[in-house]
């Protein structure tokens, strides 16, 4: 039996790459990740069709969907992963055939990258997608007309209605057979001496044509270690003049863009000619035209911020409270199913490792899932219909400043929900240290899980109703300055962290603005489906893990209840407690005390546990449920001396420090599945505790000069 | 009145619904590269269609199809013939 052949799934970003992926596999696929980053190629067989059946002896094709790219000269990761797929760099093999989908209502772009692939001189398919939207925008190109002009299969298609499928599949299957596989490469003109002169240099013994191109192309882009160029190749390309290179890479893209004219003006006047004419007037493009009109209003100087915050307030809103429900309900059932396994086993140590443990576990990892669902299912929306290109040219002059562009915006404004599926959408970010930046920027924005923090402290010691100002109270001021602060905190972080720890550019902007389109749902849930279950897999099991290590710090040694002396509780002998208790000298000078330190210790399981691990401090039951009596005892408490235990100061100090600090294991397991090292998740935890602390000390050392103690 | 040199006629310096044609794009690195293989080459006419509410970036329409570029690279691009 022979081997299966490999085909790679090329094209310009937007066209339909990934439905049509999906259609010819059956979303049945392996998700492939490159060691060290998280860019993702996903890879499926063909599924067999009424129509088509693999033969006994050969397997279906297997298929590889590649990042989309515009070019073969990558600047960022996504398009290196399709670059070295493509073209076979860095310890892979290249591929057997390409499928290349073309959008077909813009050809004069998309026909570029088409070029770049046939310079590589594999067997070819093209996939002329859309053909449907080309026929609505006055630009329809008939797939024979086309497979005349390029010399290679062409099937016309609609991802979205399955059209075409059949047709391109038998393509794909005899895809080792398509003629002419030789390199198609474009020769330096009359003119184009320095392209010539430099192409000599590179191109020695070893070296084929089309590598000595895209190795120009990458040494005049100044990213020759995104290709992995060979130590001799990179001699020779550091021994290119300056000045020869820049005029030679000029004259090769404008070949090559000649060559696309060419191509367009081959094609049947009335076919062609509005992609033709797209060349010459600047002010056609046809497939643009019903979006320009919707454009009109969501990129409108003053409609446009308006429309895009409301958007992100839907967003926002949905992760905050829609998905509560649903968390209620997760919360709920865990509990049911402890108190049925505590009722069956009867009290115990094993029954409290089960229920306290591992189902805990379990409820922490599974009660995440309606947040990740939800965000994913909304960025899914707005990146396939179009709207994400536009809220990041909204939005990209804000976040320029911090260093970073506007697909950061979106990952951060989540993080005001939770940070595991935030720091899970940086994934569109094309620079692994941008993407790092915005990750290590995340955690500081205020959270949900920090308002059941916010709430009690300011329900214990400050009047949360009392009037300021207007309508304003003291309770609704506290909350409003925390969430100032750490949205001013993640802010100036980035931009520091982006300047010192993770130094480069600010990303360039070059970002096409495609032709909206209705998303296809499938495509959107399966990419649900996918990030939620890369959540259960990766960083379920650790926060499973910890949860439990957790339980058994808070609950062992174990104690007789009538061992304890009045007013203890049986956590204070737990080895968190102990280590509660000699964390005191350390807590003091912000205002704390060991209560509060095995408060800090339970809550790293996640901030809204603190509540919880403070009632059973103070032998309250069910204080997460309603933590009205909780607020009362530590109102009154009193230290041995008769004095509060705990000022308004100290309460302020405590809110800072939850403002700042890492208190959860979980965004600390994500980011360690997202940058894949221990590196990262390490330098969040410890820089974000000492900051934390030192902005806790300050607020309480600051103010207590200041006699507000 | 001041000079208008139109050699120094820059992408980043078109008015709304203006059109021109790309002469060339300077300068060296990975944003002229990606520029060029976006498009911008000599001869192509590029319009400027938008820019956003905050004053950057700008959306431009050049063969067929719409890309947003801020001021900065935007300077990088030489045009010349600009009309209405």
């Amino acid at each position: 039996m022979s081997r299966a052949l490999r085909i790679a799934v090329a094209g310009n970003p937007n066209v339909g790459k990934t439905s049509l992926f999906n259609l010819l596999t059956g979303s049945r696929y392996k998700v492939g990740n490159y060691p060290g980053i998280t860019v993702e190629t996903r890879e499926g067989s063909i599924r067999p069709t009424k129509a088509w059946q693999p033969r006994a002896d050969t397997p279906a094709p297997t298929l590889v969907d590649l990042p989309g790219t515009y070019s073969l000269t990558p600047i960022s990761e996504d398009e290196a992963i399709a670059f070295r797929a493509l073209t076979g760099a860095v310890d892979q093999v290249a591929p057997d055939a390409v499928l290349l989908v073309l959008d077909a209502s813009n050809l004069a772009r998309n026909l570029y990258l088409a070029l770049q692939v046939f310079e590589l001189g594999l067997p070819c398919v093209v996939a002329l997608n859309m053909v449907d939207l080309a026929a609505d925008a006055g630009v329809a190109v008939e797939a024979k007309q086309l497979e005349a002009a390029l010399g290679v299969p062409v099937v016309a298609t609609v991802a979205r209605g399955g059209v075409g499928l059949d047709a391109l599949i038998k393509q794909l299957a005899q895809a080792d057979q398509v003629e002419p596989a030789k390199p198609r490469l474009l020769e330096p003109a009359a003119g184009h001496d320095a392209l010539r002169s430099c192409l000599a240099s590179l191109e020695v013994e070893g070296v084929s044509p089309a590598r000595a191109r895209w190795l120009l192309a990458a040494t005049a882009a100044e990213n020759l270690d995104l290709c992995g160029a060979s130590v001799d190749e990179r001699e020779r390309a550091a021994s290119l003049d300056p000045r020869e290179l820049e005029q030679a890479i000029r004259s090769l893209v404008e070949l090559r863009y000649a060559e696309v004219d060419r191509l367009l003006a081959q094609l049947p006047s009335d076919a062609g000619v509005g992609q033709h004419n797209a060349k010459r007037d600047g002010a056609l493009a046809p497939a643009m035209a019903r979006s320009a009109k919707i454009d009109a209003v969501l990129t409108h100087r003053v409609l446009g911020p308006l429309s895009f915050l409301l958007v992100m307030a839907l967003i926002f809103q949905s992760i905050f409270s829609w998905a509560d429900p649903l968390m209620g309900v997760i919360e709920a059932g865990i509990a049911a199913l402890s108190d049925v396994i505590a009722g069956a086993l009867g009290p115990g140590m094993f029954t409290d490792l089960l229920t306290e443990g591992v189902l805990a576990g379990v409820g922490n990892v599974v009660v995440f899932v309606p947040q990740i669902a939800l965000l994913f299912l909304f960025i899914g929306l707005l990146e396939d219909s179009g709207y994400m290109a536009r809220a990041a040219f909204i939005v990209d002059r804000l976040m320029a400043r911090v260093g970073l562009n506007g697909k950061a915006f979106v990952p951060l404004l989540s993080g005001y929900a939770c940070a595991i599926p935030a720091i899970m959408s940086t994934r569109t970010i094309a620079s692994f240290k941008d993407r790092v930046v915005t990750i290590l920027m995340i955690p500081f924005m205020s959270c949900s899980a920090r308002l059941p923090i916010y709430t009690l402290v300011i329900g214990s010691l400050f009047v949360a109703n009392a009037p300021v100002f207007g309508p304003f109270t003291q309770g609704g001021l506290i909350l409003l300055s925390m969430y100032l602060l750490s949205t001013v905190s993640a802010l100036g972080l980035g931009a520091i962290y982006k300047r010192t720890l993770l130094p480069g550019p600010t990303p360039p902007l070059v970002l096409e603005l495609p032709p909206y389109r209705l998303p296809r749902i499938r495509d959107t849930l399966r990419q649900v489906w996918d990030r939620t279950a890369d959540f259960l897999r990766d960083a379920g099991t650790i926060i499973l893990a910890v949860t439990i290590v957790l339980w058994g710090l808070l609950s062992f040694p174990r104690v007789d209840p009538a061992e304890l002396g009045p007013g203890e509780t049986a956590i204070e002998r737990s080895v968190a407690g102990r280590v509660g208790k000699a964390m005191e000298p350390a807590l003091e000078p912000i205002g704390q005390d060991w209560r509060i330190g095995i408060g800090l210790i339970g809550s790293f399981a996640a901030r809204e546990v603190l509540v919880s691990t403070l009632g059973l401090v103070y032998g309250i039951e069910n204080a997460d449920e309603d933590d009205a009596p909780l607020r009362e005892v530590i109102r009154d408490a009193k230290d041995e001396a008769g004095a509060p235990r705990y000022t308004r100061l100290s309460g302020i100090a405590l809110l800072v420090f939850f403002v700042y600090a890492c208190q959860c294991m979980s965004t600390l397991a994500v980011v360690r599945r997202e940058t894949r090292s221990w590196k990262w998740p390490a330098f969040m935890l410890v820089s974000m505790t000492v900051i934390a602390y030192l902005a806790a000390l300050l607020v309480f050392q600051v103010g207590g000069a200041l006699g507000l103690g | 009145m001041a000079f208008q040199d139109d050699s120094a006629m820059t992408l980043d310096r078109l008015d709304l619904g203006q059109r021109a044609e790309v002469r060339a794009v300077t300068g060296h690195g990975s944003m002229s590269v990606r520029l060029l293989e976006m498009g911008f080459v000599p001869g192509v006419q590029v319009a400027l269609i938008k820019r956003a509410p905050l004053g950057d970036p700008l959306e431009l329409r050049l063969r067929g199809y719409h890309v947003s570029l801020r001021r900065a690279e935007a300077k990088r691009v030489q045009i010349s013939g600009v009309t209405k």
